[in-house]
C-alpha cells in the first residue's frame, strides 16, 4: 500500500478525495491532506460547511459508512487505495 | 441480478440469508461484543414460513465515557475532548459499548426486522433501566449523539416512530425505513468496481447497520467488512 504523505513535522497526513454522488454538488476543492490522527468528524464537518448542509450521507468504499469518531489513519489503512482515501458524499439522505 | 439496475431493496429470502451472514461475521470479528441471534417465533401464524424471524441484540449498554470507564471495553481516547470545528460547542459524543457493569446503566434491545412493504431491514429498538422501566423517546433523545438528537427535533415523526413490534405486539420504537433503499443503493453503487450480487448480499446488513448504528453512536469495527 502506498504510504501517506509525510510532512516536516512528521505527523503522518492522509490524502482525502471527496467524491460527490447522487445529486450532490461537486466541490471546487475536493482534495486535501489531513493529519491521520484527526477524527473522521473533521472531514464530515468540513463537508457540512462547504455544502452549507447539516444532513449529509458520507461513506467510503466497500459500502461502509464510518462512525465520525474513527481516526482518519485507520480509515485510510482499511479503505484507502492508490495513496488516498476516497470519501463519498450525498445530500439525498432521508430517513422517512 | 443486475447490480447496476438494483433498487436497493432485498427479498425476504435474501434478508434471511444476509442476516445469517451478518450474525456470523459479527461473531467472527467482534470478540468484545455480544452476538446477534436469530429469533424464529413459533406461533406467528400471520406470516408465511419463510417470513418468520428477526435478528436480536439485547441488553446492550450504551453509556457516555467518564473517568471510571477507562478500564472498560473502550474504542476511544477518553482523555481527549474533541471540538470538531471552530465555534462548534458540541463535544463529540463517544459511545462505549460495554457488556456488563455494576452501575445504573441504560439498556437497549435492538431487533432487525424485515419490512415486506419497503423490502428492507428495519431497526426496532427500546431502552430501559436495570429495573425494567422503559424509557420514553424524550429520555432516549437525551442519550443520543448530538446529530441524532438534532435530526430527531427536526423531523420528529419521520425519523423515529413508535409502533407495535410486528412479532412481539408491544410498542417499540423504530427507525423509519422509507429512505433506506435509496441510501443502500448509493452505498453499493458508488464503488468504481461494481460489486457482484453475492458480495452485495453478504455485506448488505453490515453496510445497513454501519449507517443506522450511528444514530446511537455505535461504532462498528470495520475489520468485518474486509
Amino acid at each position: 500500500m502506498a504510504a501517506a504523505a509525510e510532512s516536516p513535522s512528521s505527523v503522518r497526513k492522509v490524502v482525502v478525495h471527496l467524491r460527490a454522488t447522487g445529486d450532490a454538488p461537486i466541490l471546487k476543492q475536493a482534495k486535501f491532506k489531513i493529519p491521520g490522527t484527526d477524527k473522521f468528524a473533521k472531514v464530515i464537518d468540513f463537508l457540512r460547511r462547504q455544502l452549507h448542509r447539516d444532513t449529509l450521507f458520507v461513506y467510503v468504499n466497500s459500502a461502509f459508512s464510518p462512525n465520525p469518531d474513527e481516526l482518519v489513519i485507520d480509515l485510510y489503512n482499511n479503505f484507502g487505495f492508490d495513496g488516498k482515501l476516497v470519501v463519498n458524499y450525498a445530500c439525498s439522505m432521508a430517513w422517512g | 441480478m443486475d447490480v447496476l439496475h438494483w433498487d436497493g431493496t432485498i427479498s425476504v429470502k435474501y434478508f434471511r440469508i444476509g442476516a445469517f451472514a451478518f450474525a456470523q461475521n459479527w461473531e467472527n470479528h467482534n470478540s468484545g461484543f455480544p452476538p446477534w441471534s436469530w429469533v424464529c417465533p413459533k406461533h406467528h401464524w400471520l406470516a408465511s414460513p419463510e417470513e418468520k424471524g428477526y435478528l436480536s441484540w439485547e441488553k446492550i449498554c450504551i453509556s457516555r465515557p467518564n473517568e471510571e470507564d477507562v478500564d472498560q471495553i473502550s474504542q476511544i481516547d477518553t482523555r481527549e475532548e474533541e471540538i470538531s470545528c471552530p465555534g462548534n460547542e458540541d463535544v463529540i459524543d463517544d459511545a462505549i459499548l460495554v457488556q456488563s457493569s455494576n452501575r445504573e446503566l441504560h439498556y437497549y434491545d435492538f431487533h432487525i426486522v424485515y419490512s415486506s412493504t419497503f423490502r428492507v431491514p428495519v431497526l426496532y429498538f427500546r431502552a430501559y433501566c436495570s429495573d425494567g422501566r422503559p424509557f420514553s423517546l424524550d429520555e432516549i433523545e437525551k442519550e443520543l449523539p448530538a446529530c441524532s438528537a438534532k435530526e430527531l427535533s427536526k423531523s420528529k415523526w419521520t425519523f423515529i416512530t413508535q409502533e407495535e413490534h410486528p412479532y412481539l405486539k408491544r410498542p417499540w420504537f423504530k427507525l423509519h425505513p422509507c429512505g433506506t433503499a435509496e441510501w443502500m443503493k448509493l452505498l453499493f453503487l458508488s464503488d468504481a468496481a461494481k460489486p457482484k450480487f453475492e458480495v452485495v448480499l453478504e455485506l448488505y446488513l453490515l453496510s445497513w447497520f454501519s449507517v443506522v448504528g450511528q444514530v446511537f453512536g455505535l461504532r462498528i469495527p470495520f475489520k468485518i467488512s474486509n
